[in-house]
């Protein structure tokens, strides 16, 4: 398998995760120092300086994917199905990636960047939403083994009113 | 739309409980954006969003009025309606930017200095001998009534009855002076940008739910939970990870930790819990911000000011601050069912950075559409509206500790689980409505003899 075949397929793996969906698995995809960053506004260069809707490190994905499936939290009473489309993805070899970086944990190869066009048709509280977005992963790789260190989620529309959103996109 | 029907106001809000449609009529809807939104003073914005002549930000006065906030040449900070003279275009459509010279209509050219009055017509001649006066205020941009800030949180109003900002905001004043006072240089600036969420139900559960000091532990339990797990499971020396996770526990306080809180509630609907303590004071302090305010502020002072620790303070009807935290949320209703909330997050002026990567951490985790509190509280909300369908029981009620509360001079004080701000924030809505909030006001005060 190339890489690129092997890029897709990881990228389709990802999104099914999130379609069923399987926090507990989604969340393992990700490095120990991994992100999932959704920024509130357009070309948001800081995550930490500046207000994202959803900005978490493992310490809040796993608090995350401990909540969505409490049996006592009320949003999440209303079943939540996803279905991802993902198109024109592209793969850039990131020259500015230092995997050596001290942050960086245990895990050491190769950074690419991913980029994706993400449509999801979001099923919860009997009604149908769509969310459009394009998608950068980073990704570490050794040979065809991939690990996401941080999933950014850029939607068409971050600074609309946003409607409660109980799973990542 | 016709004009709504008065109504007897006595039969739809008793001290103990208001009737269901108050949540589900929509005119009644219109009639509360007409006396309450209409006459109170609405936080419009904070001046660091408009720091330089020209800067504007636009937004409503209510659900469907548009006004804008601009820095005038002089300094001052102006709020005009965003309404042409001309045939009545909004004049400036962007959310905020900067305008060069003159605020200028995309219709037909009109342009307008910064405080609003006419500037220039196009071809002008053509008015001549027509009766057309350009003097005429009519044909400015006009200012809201009254306008007015308090330590750089600028209100307006479209009564020109209200009394002073300062005498409307009364004791919950101080929840601004606290938030400022926590900036080692005393003042707080916008910083961070905006987050909206939008909620599917009537304005008023929000309010309602600031100070419901009832609810968390159960509404948050999960998240409560899902923290305290996560939390078990990490070894001593991840330190990083506790201190993070650290920051969702308290919404699952205790009923005795909320009732020591305590709710205090004001003239015209403010109300505030906590005061000596509240869930946000065990927060832990950074210590190069701790340093920074006693080099200011002097090592009693700044005591005093940290122990002075509010949850959610309301300014009624479109605003709720934390001070601990430093953000503020802004309400602004669309329709009897649907309403916009925006989440400001403040840098405080002398502080390291950290203390707004904190204040963001927070609003993200607590107040975003995708966060892991806001979206139970929303969901509760939506549920009560859909209840409220029923006929079933025309009644929501708030009795909890009725006759205890104590009238101080200027505030009620009460238990931390009373439904003391319930009380507080529908006499006045009641008052509003029957449109005798400030004529009784104004005449209790000139009997003060305060001077406006
Ligand atoms: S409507 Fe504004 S210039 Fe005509
Ligand atoms: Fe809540």
């Amino acid at each position: 398998m190339n890489q690129r075949q092997a890029v897709e397929d990881f990228l389709y793996h990802e999104a099914s995760l999130l379609d069923r969906p399987d926090l507990d698995t989604w969340v393992s995809l990700f490095t120990e120092d991994g992100r999932y960053w959704m920024p509130a506004a357009e070309d948001q260069a800081d995550p930490i300086n500046h207000i994202s809707h959803v900005y978490d490190d493992r310490v809040m994905m796993e608090i995350r994917r401990r909540n969505f499936v409490h049996p006592r939290a009320s949003s999440k009473d209303w079943p939540v199905r996803c279905s991802h489309l993902i198109g024109n993805i592209r793969i850039h070899i990131d020259p500015s990636a230092d995997s050596s970086a001290p942050d960086s944990g245990s895990a050491t190869g190769d950074v690419l960047t991913v980029t994706s066009n993400q449509h999801v048709v979001v099923w919860y509280r009997d009604e149908q939403r769509v969310y459009a977005y394009r998608g950068t992963h980073r990704l570490l790789c050794a040979g065809n083994q991939f690990a996401i260190r941080e999933k950014r989620v850029d939607l068409i529309n971050p600074d609309a009113p946003q409607r409660s959103l109980i799973i990542y996109l | 739309m016709n004009r709504v029907p008065d109504r007897n106001f006595d039969a739809l809000v008793t001290p103990t409980r208001i009737h269901r449609s108050l949540y589900t009529d929509p005119a009644l809807f219109e009639l509360e954006m007409e006396r309450i939104w209409g006459q109170s003073w609405i936080f419009i914005g904070h001046e660091s969003q408009v720091p330089n002549p020209g800067d504007f930000f636009t937004t409503h006065v209510n659900h469907n009025i548009p006004v804008v906030m601009i820095r005038d040449k002089d300094g001052s900070v102006n709020v005009l309606h965003n309404r042409c003279g001309h045939k009545g275009a909004k004049v400036v459509e962007a959310r905020s930017g900067t305008v060069r010279g003159a605020l200028r209509c995309g219709y037909h050219g009109w342009s307008y200095r910064f405080d609003g009055s006419l500037l220039k017509i196009p071809n002008e001649k053509g008015y001549e001998n027509t009766g057309f006066d350009p003097q005429s205020a009519c044909y400015s941009m006009q200012r809201l009534a009254q306008v007015d800030s308090y330590r750089g949180f600028v209100f307006a109003t479209l009564s020109s009855d209200a009394p002073t900002l300062q005498t409307w905001m009364g004791g919950a004043r101080e929840c601004f002076d606290n938030l400022c006072d926590r900036a080692p240089e005393g003042e707080v600036e916008v910083a961070g940008g905006v987050l909206r969420y939008e909620h599917e139900c009537n304005w008023k559960f929000i309010l309602e739910n600031l100070n419901d000091t009832m609810h968390p532990m159960v509404v948050h339990e999960s998240v409560v939970k899902a923290a305290e797990q996560y939390i078990a499971t990490l070894p001593d020396d991840a330190v990083n990870e506790r201190r993070e996770a650290e920051i969702i526990p308290p919404f699952g306080a205790s009923y005795e930790k909320f009732e020591d809180s305590g709710i205090t509630g004001f003239d015209y609907g403010h109300h505030y819990d906590g005061g000596k303590t509240s869930i946000h004071a065990d927060y832990s302090v950074d210590p190069e911000y701790h340093a920074a305010m006693i080099a200011s502020y002097g090592e009693e002072r700044t005591r005093e000011i940290y122990a002075f620790n509010t949850h959610n303070v309301c300014f009624y009807p479109s605003l709720t601050i934390k001070c601990a935290v430093q953000n503020i949320r802004v309400i602004r209703p669309i329709s009897v069912g649907r309403f916009i909330v925006e989440t400001w997050s403040f840098r405080l002026k002398g502080a390291p950075d950290s203390m707004l990567q904190r204040t963001l951490l927070y609003s993200r985790l607590i107040n975003s559409s995708m966060g892991m509190v806001g979206p139970d509280d929303l969901e509760v909300y939506r549920r009560t509206q859909e209840g409220l369908a029923s006929p079933s029981n025309d009644w929501v009620e708030f009795h909890r500790q009725y006759g205890k509360d104590q009238q101080l001079p200027d505030r009620v004080v009460g238990g931390g689980t009373s439904d003391l701000d319930m009380r507080t924030q529908y006499r006045a809505w009641k008052a509003y409505m029957e449109g005798s909030i400030f004529s009784a006001k104004r005449s209790e005060r000139a009997s003060m003899g305060e001077t406006q």
